[in-house]
């Protein structure tokens, strides 16, 4: 039986007895999840690979809709709402939760215009206003000394670490209310990934943040809650610090003590 | 002999005949080219652009009319051929993927592409001329059209497909719908490539002489009749080097420099296009 610790505060999401099965799978990858994620703190989401954990992450946006034949069972509730409904609009839900991918992703355009694609598709066309609240993205993923006198030239002309924090000046313009990082650090340098991990820390302030890492000390460094899953069932959720010195399961243990995965 | 002698001989002697052959195949190509370069440029003159076709041993005879109907063929053909080819190759790489049909259609377009151009030359002329009764512009182009929808959509659909699938996840995750995460992010990422499958669609109908034979046919006139017969650079070449007056053999060689040098330009411009993009990542 599963650990799952009990949130005080307020909830972002719940996950209830969700299952996940890929089109064409005969088991689903996900097996009856619960777990809560808690609002204005970093959930991580541990575990060896093909344990599920990118699979959960992806389900929190319906990224899984892209590929037809894929299957959700159970809920995901998000303000009151199931969001795995078939009715659900997902591209308001894409601008309520955004997502930050393993490799930076700048779109072939200018740094100008990366972070005003979200702005723009909203319908904002104000250019003062656009002008703003790009300032304001590219400030608040602490990239806009680097790049305030390269607006207009293309985003591709940036390093790694620095198109990543593009992606996320890029998913923060929107405001969005839970933002999902899928192991935004693996591509990058060591240096880089101190400036990613810093920058997610600040901004919990604002979001709920869900991290997939493969690495466990970045999920110690930054979250307030750590998820263990193994073979799609969560085995194990609680604050970060109590999963790392006295998890609950064997697993868990077996796995931060490096004994697998 | 030792081994290692007869490996090394044998290596050298590989190293010839290879080097040789490679050696044969662009002398032809010079050769061609330099007879080109030196009958077309000495019967270059201004003369050529100014005035259209004259009976044989008139001073005043020219292209003008092969070249603005060239122009007008290949544009119309483009104008109808490059929407086309982009539209179905989108559908095959962001809509059809995989699909049963998707995989049909690569496949039948495959087919066009080798189809001799005279095929489709007959079959233009059997579905607009006849009906028509007459030759016309239009049925040229539509010919010209038909042949340059399959290279378009294919390097189309193949240069879509380069572009990483992160990519459009990162634009589906901001809340884009579909069309524009194709509009703005996946057209963009494969701008060059579609570019220059599209000036190579382009040269490569210019060149064509058979399926106009059967449609757009000839005209020693200027016109801009769409209606009507027009003339064209490469069935003018033809007409005019096979016939036996000497000034329209030399006309005959000015059209088949000026059109050499039409495809050629087209070809390195595409060359050039994939390559500053190239350079750029």
């Amino acid at each position: 039986m599963a650990s799952i610790i009990d949130i005080k505060g307020e909830c972002a999401l719940h996950v209830r007895n969700f299952d996940f099965t890929y089109k064409g799978a005969t088991a689903p990858s996900l097996k009856k999840i619960s777990m809560p994620i808690a609002k204005n703190s970093i959930t991580a989401l541990i575990g060896p690979s093909g344990c599920g954990k990118t699979t959960l992450l992806r389900s929190f946006n319906r990224m899984h809709d892209l590929y037809p034949g894929n299957k959700y069972e159970g809920e995901i509730l998000f303000d009151g709402r199931n969001i795995l409904d078939p009715k659900e609009d997902l591209i308001h839900l894409r601008t309520r939760i955004g997502m930050i991918f393993q490799k930076p992703t700048a779109f072939p355009m200018s740094i100008y215009d990366n972070v005003a694609y979200g702005l723009r598709l909203k319908g904002i066309k104000n250019k003062s206003e656009l002008d703003g609240r790009v300032e304001k993205a590219l400030q608040d993923a602490a990239i806009w000394k680097e790049t305030q006198d390269r607006l207009k030239h293309d985003a591709n002309g940036l390093s790694g670490g620095q198109q990543q924090r593009l992606c996320i000046a890029r998913a923060i313009a929107v405001e969005p209310e839970v933002l999902l990082f899928d192991e935004p650090t693996s591509a990058l340098d060591p240096i880089s990934t101190q400036g990613i991990e810093k920058l997610v820390i600040e901004l919990k302030e604002k979001v709920s943040i869900i991290i997939v890492t493969h690495n466990m000390q970045q999920a110690a460094r930054v979250s307030d809650y750590t998820g263990f899953m193994y073979l799609g069932d969560l085995i194990e959720l609680g604050y970060t610090e109590e999963l790392f010195v006295t998890p609950k399961e064997k697993l868990t243990q077996e796995y931060i003590t490096g004994k697998f995965g | 002999m030792s081994p290692v002698q007869k490996r090394i001989f044998i290596n050298k002697l590989a190293l010839i005949f290879s080097t040789l052959s490679a050696i044969i195949a662009l002398a032809f190509l010079f050769w061609i080219l330099g007879v080109l370069v030196m009958k077309g440029l000495s019967a270059l003159n201004w003369n050529i652009f100014i005035y259209e076709g004259a009976p044989p041993g008139y001073e005043e005879s020219g292209l003008k009319h092969a070249l603005v109907g060239q122009l007008i063929l290949v544009g119309m053909a483009t104008g109808v051929g490059v929407p086309l080819g982009i539209l179905a190759g989108t559908y095959l790489s962001e809509y059809g993927k995989n699909s049963k049909l998707a995989n049909t259609i690569r496949d039948i377009s495959d087919i066009m592409m080798s189809a001799p151009s005279i095929v489709i030359g007959a079959f233009v002329y059997a579905i607009v001329v006849l009906p028509m009764g007459h030759f016309s512009a239009w049925a040229g182009s539509i010919a010209l059209g038909i042949i340059m929808i399959p290279i378009i959509l294919r390097t189309t659909d193949d240069m879509l497909q380069l572009v990483p699938g992160t990519l459009r996840e990162a634009a589906f995750a901001l809340g884009a719908p579909k069309y524009k995460v194709i509009l703005n992010v996946v057209y963009r990422g494969a701008k060059a490539g579609i570019l220059t499958g599209v000036l190579l669609g382009v040269a490569r109908v210019a060149g064509e002489t058979a399926p106009l034979l059967f449609t757009s046919f000839n005209d020693n006139f200027f016109t801009t009749d769409l209606s009507q017969a027009m003339p064209s650079l490469t069935v003018t070449m033809f007409n005019y080097a096979t016939s036996p007056y000497e000034d329209w053999q030399q006309l005959g060689w000015a059209a088949a420099f000026i059109l050499s040098m039409f495809i050629l330009g087209l070809n390195i411009l595409g060359r050039l296009i994939l390559l500053s993009t190239k350079k750029g990542k």
